[in-house]
């Protein structure tokens, strides 16, 4: 068995669209600064290795990591770089995690570091990278690429969420008003964070609902903004943390579970799959990591969630298929207000991806913010004490799934 | 099959287009090579002298501020490294050309070195450690290149 891991501190840079006043070392070191400012007792010498991803093609040069190595602190020290295009953040994260409880000599407390400067990079080109694996799949059957991104991913990755969407509208009967509602609680919360992109405090349903589609049932008003941003999380072990912050936040389950192939159907078959909205990657994910943590009623048990949505309908999607809800009855509890702030069960108060994506980043920023929640750090804090919290990313090509179950206290059941 | 028959043909081209923001502090450094001028600047703990300028020095991991520590240096430096080549990228008819001088040349007061052509020099002429000053761009725009390159003093 591995060592306990906690997590000390964790920090952000400011998220814009374009952050053309810095070049992406100086955006990472940003973040990086912030997670040492909130760690007080830490400087670079404590820091024995380094992870560092994010989601490749979108930053438009090569090796990143290697370059940005000074502005990490990382000058001659063990650097690791992991790249799962959307779910990147979690990855690292989850890297993190596993080179600290990997008991190495030497190897105690590692900073984990997950980036994206979008306006660099070209995102279509990016994506239609990451988007290979199927494709080729689709080439075989004589589609072309030019061809598909027109079936299948018109603008990006909304093509892959609008089926989604409608697939989950449809099982669930609801309407597009319960997707603004869940758009209108992320804005209104990124307004209270400040390192979020889209603050909009006084943003209404109607006013969401006023926007065009991009792909029904998506609205302009509905999705993601494309930002600038970097994320930082310091992991070390039970013995230490303790030396480094007030309050040690342990790792308890960490998972990360695919299920490619989602949407253009199993095995290559070429017929679009049921039901991409049935995630089976989140349910094995949250399955496994709920098992390692020692949880058994999630819904119970987990005080504070961040989800990986950057649109309307995955975040009701994820909060069921994770467990923290059953089935179909997501809209339900953003309408009588159970996830914000002062709820039973916040969701996402830091306005979630929703409201701020730089895409190799954001996996991480889920579990970062659903850290500080618990430290009582958190910008937009909710108000009642957070023993548990998850934070979940999303991304692959189509269905990656991590996830990170984080508590005051560690598990004590599977460790001597 | 008595004639070949192309069954799937995918003929694509992607266009990938990328900015690259060079950051406050290099963006200071070709304000000033606009004027002809080279800057750097200071780390705050162990005072070596960046040329360009960075925000971090990796060696003592201090933010150097952007405000402060910038350092006037002049156009001349000493080539701490250098290669010859005949060879040129995208242009191989000219390969039995001319051979082209490549040096690190370390701007006097500084502690990095920068990458520029060697010019008006023969290749048995060069040496580590020879004196040469910048060769500037009659009319310099604020970018790369602005300085054309390195001459003997």
């Amino acid at each position: 068995m591995g060592r306990q891991v906690a997590i000390v501190s964790a920090g952000f840079s400011e998220h814009a669209s374009k952050r053309s006043d810095v070049n992406m070392a100086e955006l990472v070191s940003e973040a990086v600064s912030d997670c040492l400012k909130n760690a007080p007792g830490v400087d670079f010498n404590d820091i024995d290795a380094y992870v560092n991803g994010n989601m490749p093609a979108f930053e438009g040069v090569n090796l990143p990591e290697l370059w940005m190595t000074d502005w990490m602190g990382a000058r001659n020290k063990p650097l690791l770089r992991v790249t799962t295009g959307g779910t990147t953040g979690g990855t690292v994260a989850i890297s993190g995690y596993y080179t600290v409880a990997a008991g190495l000599p030497k190897i105690d407390t590692v900073l984990a570091v997950a980036f994206e400067q979008q306006s660099q990079g070209d995102t279509s080109v990016g994506l239609g990278s990451v988007a290979y694996g199927e494709i080729s799949v689709l080439n075989t059957m004589g589609i072309p690429y030019d061809q598909l991104s027109r079936l299948l991913s018109a603008g990006a990755a909304i093509g892959v969420a609008a089926y989604q969407a409608t697939n989950y509208m449809s099982k669930t009967h609801i309407t597009e008003e319960d997707l603004a509602r869940v758009v209108v609680q992320n804005r209104h919360n990124a307004a209270k964070t400040w390192w979020s992109h889209l603050k909009m405090p006084d943003i209404t349903v109607e006013e969401v609902l006023d926007t065009p589609y991009i792909s029904y049932p998506l609205r302009y008003g509905m999705v993601c903004p494309a930002s600038d941003g970097a994320c930082a999380m310091l992991f070390t072990i039970e013995e230490k943390a303790k030396d480094m912050c007030d309050i040690p936040v342990y790792v308890n389950g960490v998972a990360s579970v695919a299920n490619e192939s989602a949407v253009l159907g199993y095995d290559g078959s070429g017929t679009g799959q049921i039901d991409p909205s049935e995630q089976l990657g989140a349910m094995k994910s949250s399955e496994l990591a709920y098992y390692q943590a020692g949880i058994s009623f999630p819904r119970k048990e987990i005080d504070y969630a961040e989800v990986y949505s950057p649109f309307p309908n995955q975040e009701l999607m994820w909060v069921e298929k994770l467990g923290l809800f059953e089935e179909t009855t997501a809209p339900k509890m953003y309408e009588t207000g159970v996830t914000s702030l002062k709820g039973e069960l916040p969701i996402n108060c830091s306005g979630g991806v929703n409201s701020t994506n730089a895409i190799g980043a954001s996996a991480m920023e889920r579990p970062a913010e659903a850290a500080l929640q618990i430290m009582g750090k958190a910008d937009n804090q909710v108000p009642k004490t957070v023993h548990t919290s998850i934070g979940h990313g999303w991304g692959g090509s189509l269905n990656l799934c991590t996830l990170m179950v984080m508590s005051d206290e560690p598990q004590r059941k599977w460790r001597r | 099959m008595s004639e070949d028959k192309v069954i799937v043909a995918n003929r694509g081209l992607v266009r990938a287009d990328f900015n690259f923001w060079v950051g406050r502090y290099l963006d200071k450094f070709y304000d000033n090579l606009e004027n002809k001028k080279v800057i750097g600047n200071k780390c705050t703990k162990c005072g070596a002298v960046f040329v360009p300028p960075r925000k971090v020095c990796g060696e003592c991991n201090v933010v150097i501020p952007l405000e402060e520590n910038w350092v006037d240096l002049p156009d001349t430096g000493t080539v701490v490294n250098y290669t010859i080549t005949p060879y040129r990228i995208n242009d191989r008819t000219l390969r039995k050309a001319k051979n082209l001088l490549l040096g690190m040349v370390q701007i006097d007061g500084s502690n990095t070195s920068i990458v520029y052509r060697l010019l008006d020099l023969e290749p048995s002429e060069v040496k580590i450690g020879m004196k040469v000053k910048i060769d500037w761009a009659e009319k310099p725009k604020g970018d790369p290149s602005d300085i054309k390159g390195f001459v003997k003093v």
